[in-house]
């Protein structure tokens, strides 16, 4: 038997003047890092991070599930609303869930929607950050695919979202990793990932935004898989030549949840990351 | 190995997959792989692939068609791909593949059509 060091609450947060009870997990002590799942998913890609003792002995990884996503329910109503987040919301919804929690200028990590979004708030709210880990995150990319496949009456969209997102995921990836990596596409709520994918491929907000990011304020780190086809490393390439002072690692065995698929390819990755972002101020916090 | 025997191999390896046979158990279609010009039709009946046909053919209707070379089908093949041939997807938009038809056909059934196009993949024992 064993019990992971990981634990799971609630906070409820207020988002768009509405309530939001948001589940939230984490683990460790020390420097705050917040983890932003990727669409269409939710905290569990996380898991493995979390639950890594060396990486938790100095970091508080905390990640939550968005509204919609995992064990946070979608707002009261939502059941006459067609789901379609927005850059606006999200960055409202992060800052509002740091607040609720206390956290003094965490590292933010966040993984596709969540490395985009992790690049709008180093651009528009630095000072509530430390530094950025923005992994297979780039400035933006229109779909290849038709966002509408993934919200119908006569199919699955979780069934055919996983079977999508597959094409993101390294053959280098355990078996066992990709299936579970893949099982919460399955589970996604109807029209979840559709909603996320909405602002994901439709909105290019940040790509103005990018020279404004001072990297010597906040560090930005991007991390790329090889075998991401959404966000390919010429995407991340490109939109680290657009932001002075980011730095670029890419992964040539891994995809697009290298988190998630592949734990143990992606943790030199991720502890070299740590490694670039700030130490806490002050130890007292 | 001529393409059309791994086509024949695909058909024996799928009979012996039953949880792929049960993915594709609504999938009663005749697909068109075309390689480097070359046509192939693989009609399934209710996931099985009752026919592996060799074109060229003008009067076999099919749902959605994938168009490769033969040297990117090779690569796709292999047991551990290079970036962009571990997917049908990235086949397209490496600019190695062009998928076309009735795609939602295809998207209802992702996961059993690209399961029973990686088969000739070497890797481990099937489960059943």
């Amino acid at each position: 038997m064993s019990i992971e060091p990981i634990t799971g609450r609630y906070v409820t947060v207020t988002v768009g003047g509405t309530p939001r009870r948001i589940y939230f997990e984490e683990a460790g002590q020390g420097r705050p890092v917040i983890c932003l799942h990727t669409a269409g998913a939710d905290t569990r890609q996380w898991r493995h991070l979390m639950n890594d003792a060396e990486i938790t002995a100095s970091n508080r990884l905390i990640a939550f599930d968005m509204p919609w996503h995992g064990k946070s329910l979608p707002p009261e109503g939502f059941e006459t609303q067609e789901y379609l987040l927005t850059t606006e919301a999200y960055i409202e919804t992060v800052l509002a869930v740091i607040d609720g929690l206390g956290l003094v200028r965490p590292v933010l990590a966040g993984c596709s929607m969540g490395g985009r979004i992790a690049l709008q708030l180093a651009a528009l709210h630095p000072e509530k950050f430390s530094g950025f880990i923005a992994i297979e995150a780039s400035d933006f990319q229109p779909a290849w695919y038709d966002i509408d496949w993934f919200h119908r009456p006569d199919a699955h969209g979780g069934e055919m979202g996983a079977a999508l997102v597959s094409a993101n995921i390294s053959p280098f990836a355990p078996d066992a990793e990709r299936w579970n990596t893949l099982w919460m596409f399955m589970q996604s709520g109807p029209g979840v990932f559709r909603g996320d994918l909405s602002f994901y491929t439709k909105d290019d907000s940040l790509i103005p935004r990018l020279a404004r990011i001072d990297t010597g304020k906040t560090p930005v780190h991007i991390i790329v898989g090889a075998y991401d086809l959404t966000c390919t490393p010429e995407d991340a390439e490109r939109t680290a030549r657009a932001i002075p002072g980011a730095t670029l690692a890419v992964m040539d065995e891994l995809g697009h949840f290298p988190m998630s698929e592949h734990p143990e390819g992606f943790r030199p990755f991720f502890v070299e990351a740590l490694g670039k972002m700030p130490e806490p101020a002050a130890k007292a916090a | 190995m001529q393409v059309i025997e791994t086509f024949k191999h695909i058909q024996t390896s799928l009979e012996a997959a039953p949880y792929l046979l049960r993915l594709g158990r609504l999938f009663s279609e005749t697909v068109l792989i075309e390689i480097g010009g070359s046509e192939y039709y693989l009609s399934f009946d209710k996931g099985h692939i009752v026919s592996v046909t060799e074109g060229p053919s003008r009067k076999t209707p099919w749902r959605f068609a994938l168009r490769t070379d033969a040297e990117a089908l090779e690569k796709f093949w292999q047991a551990r791909p290079e970036p962009g041939f571990h997917d049908i997807f990235g086949l397209v938009k490496a600019g190695r593949g062009r998928i076309d038809g009735d795609i939602l056909s295809l998207v209802k059934n992702l996961r059993f059509f690209k399961e029973v196009l990686t088969l000739p993949r070497a890797k481990e024992e099937l489960a059943a």
